[in-house]
């Protein structure tokens, strides 16, 4: 083999590569048109209903809670008070419900060789992020605008919240895809513990409150942090005490990397159960 | 050209364990049309998707020179939720060809009338059928897979197959699975037998439905 044969296998091996990732990138955004005609489409008023439904629920809490109490835990604002916790949740709620299902609701079309089961789960992942970042800004916009004194933001620690809990949601994500087809036992389960995230997570309560040694309990639960570094961006006073990155990257990076071994390893069980 | 090194895959469940192929080495050239005749179970269909690509070999290569359909079924690969138009439109994306084009291609060759429009899974298995051949043949392809698709559908349907078919088989070959012998001698100029894991190849069609006839009688 000369010099010239190297770098000509050398680009060959660029262009195939190269050529996979034309491919991917192909079928996500078909799959991503795909998800939003079966998402949105279906029904009428489409978009509408993905802004809606967090407004409303946002909205029933700000009367419930009106009704009990004077003042919210942080500032004045009910309504920014359970926006900021609710949305901070959905980064990684709304992004483990719809992605638990991304193999399965594509199951016919994993039989195109050149769909692969991790597109289904990519473009589920990007179509959700996005939806999820656009409820946000309009929700706690309209919020926002409409405070006598609108808070000035920090966009750090919202960032880091925002990317720190749709990295986990990522990782659960992948992981149920191949739990779920693998042990159906374990979709019971991970309902039961799923579930009541939504009442621990620090949504309408702030963990600051709780007495210390039930504080660190509730401080187990990396979404607490997330929910709790989102606030901070939104709240200046704020102290969030207890809060630690540190720990909720660590926690996060460990499951998106198990979930992606988990389900690299799973291709055949995934393509064909 | 389409190669198999020592190719193995097995079909594993439930404490089975059955060679589907079994260190098969076989070289498919350009220019052939080849039939897949095998017992019932030997595993044809995988073999299909395996060459297709959509599952893996479990040791062994497959070398692919040219483009390779998806395995065309008569189930369709489609998804039931999406309409016929729409399954056209992702099929064109994922392949990089022109939407317009291959929906008005389809939608002709199809004839779904309104239904074109309807959600797939309101579909006879003729039309599944229809659309199917009429997608894939839309779509150009070197190696065009087919498992038992033209068993389905009226008389008129087998028709226009054929005539499209004898146009793209000018530039194209077929790999085609089907347990009716006078549709493969019809389509096919080669044969692969698929018997206990081996495949034997022939290059004459004739000779491969002879062994296979023969490995019928013998069980």
């Amino acid at each position: 083999m000369t010099p010239n044969d190297v770098v000509c296998v050398l680009l060959q091996g660029k262009a195939a590569s190269l050529g996979h990732v034309v491919t991917h990138m192909r079928v996500v955004s078909a799959l991503l048109i795909r998800e939003m005609e079966a998402r949105f489409g279906s029904k009428p008023g489409g978009y509408v209903w993905a802004l809606l439904d967090p407004a409303a629920h946002v909205l029933v809490l700000t009367i419930a809670f009106q009704a009990i109490a004077r003042t919210p835990a942080l500032g004045t604002s009910f309504p920014l008070f359970f926006a900021t916790g609710y949305i901070a949740f959905q980064f990684y709620q709304a992004m483990v419900s719809y992605l638990n299902a991304a193999v399965k609701a594509n199951r016919s079309l994993l039989s195109y060789p050149n769909v692969a089961p991790i597109d289904t789960v990519v473009a589920r992942y990007v179509l959700q992020f996005t939806t999820t970042i656009t409820v946000a800004v309009v929700v706690l916009g309209t919020i926002t605008a409409w405070m006598r004194v609108p808070p000035e933001l920090s966009w750090l620690p919202i960032l880091e919240a925002v990317s720190a809990g749709s990295m986990l949601g990522l990782g659960v994500g992948l992981i149920n895809n191949v739990m779920f087809v693998k042990y159906p036992l374990y979709e019971k389960v991970f309902g039961i513990v799923n579930r009541p995230l939504y009442m621990i997570s620090g949504i309408f309560f702030l963990p600051d409150m709780i007495p210390p040694p039930y504080r660190d309990i509730v401080l187990l639960n990396p979404l607490v942090h997330v929910i709790m570094r989102f606030r901070t961006g939104f709240y200046d006073e704020y102290r969030a005490i207890g809060l630690d990155m540190g720990y909720t990257y660590t926690f996060a990076f460990l499951t998106l990397f198990f979930g992606m071994i988990l389900f690299s390893a799973s291709s055949t069980l995934l393509r064909n159960e | 050209m389409i190669r198999l090194e020592q190719a193995t895959k097995f079909a594993r469940t439930r404490g089975i364990n059955k060679p589907i192929i079994d260190g098969v080495s076989l070289v498919l050239e350009r220019g052939k049309s080849i039939g897949l005749l095998g017992r019932n179970g030997a595993g044809k269909s995988t073999l299909l998707r395996l060459i297709a690509g959509t599952i893996r070999l479990d040791s062994g290569k497959i070398i692919r020179r040219g483009k390779v359909s998806w395995p065309l079924g008569f189930q369709g690969s489609f998804q039931a939720t999406m309409t016929g138009e729409q399954n056209v439109r992702f099929v064109a994306r994922i392949y990089g060809v022109d939407t317009r084009e291959l929906i008005d291609y389809v939608e002709d060759f199809a004839e779904l009338g309104p239904f074109f429009k309807a959600p797939v899974g309101t579909y006879s298995s003729g039309m599944r059928a229809r659309l199917a051949f009429g997608l894939s043949m839309g779509v150009n392809f070197d190696y065009y897979l087919v498992d038992e698709i033209t068993a389905v559908g009226d008389a008129n349907f087998k028709k226009k197959c054929r005539a499209v078919f004898d146009s793209r088989l000018q530039g194209s070959d077929v790999i085609m699975v089907s347990h009716s012998t006078t549709t493969i001698r019809d389509y096919c100029d080669s044969g692969v037998v698929m018997e206990n894991g081996k495949l034997t190849y022939y290059d004459d069609i004739a000779d491969a439905i002879r062994a296979h006839n023969g490995n019928m009688k013998e069980r």
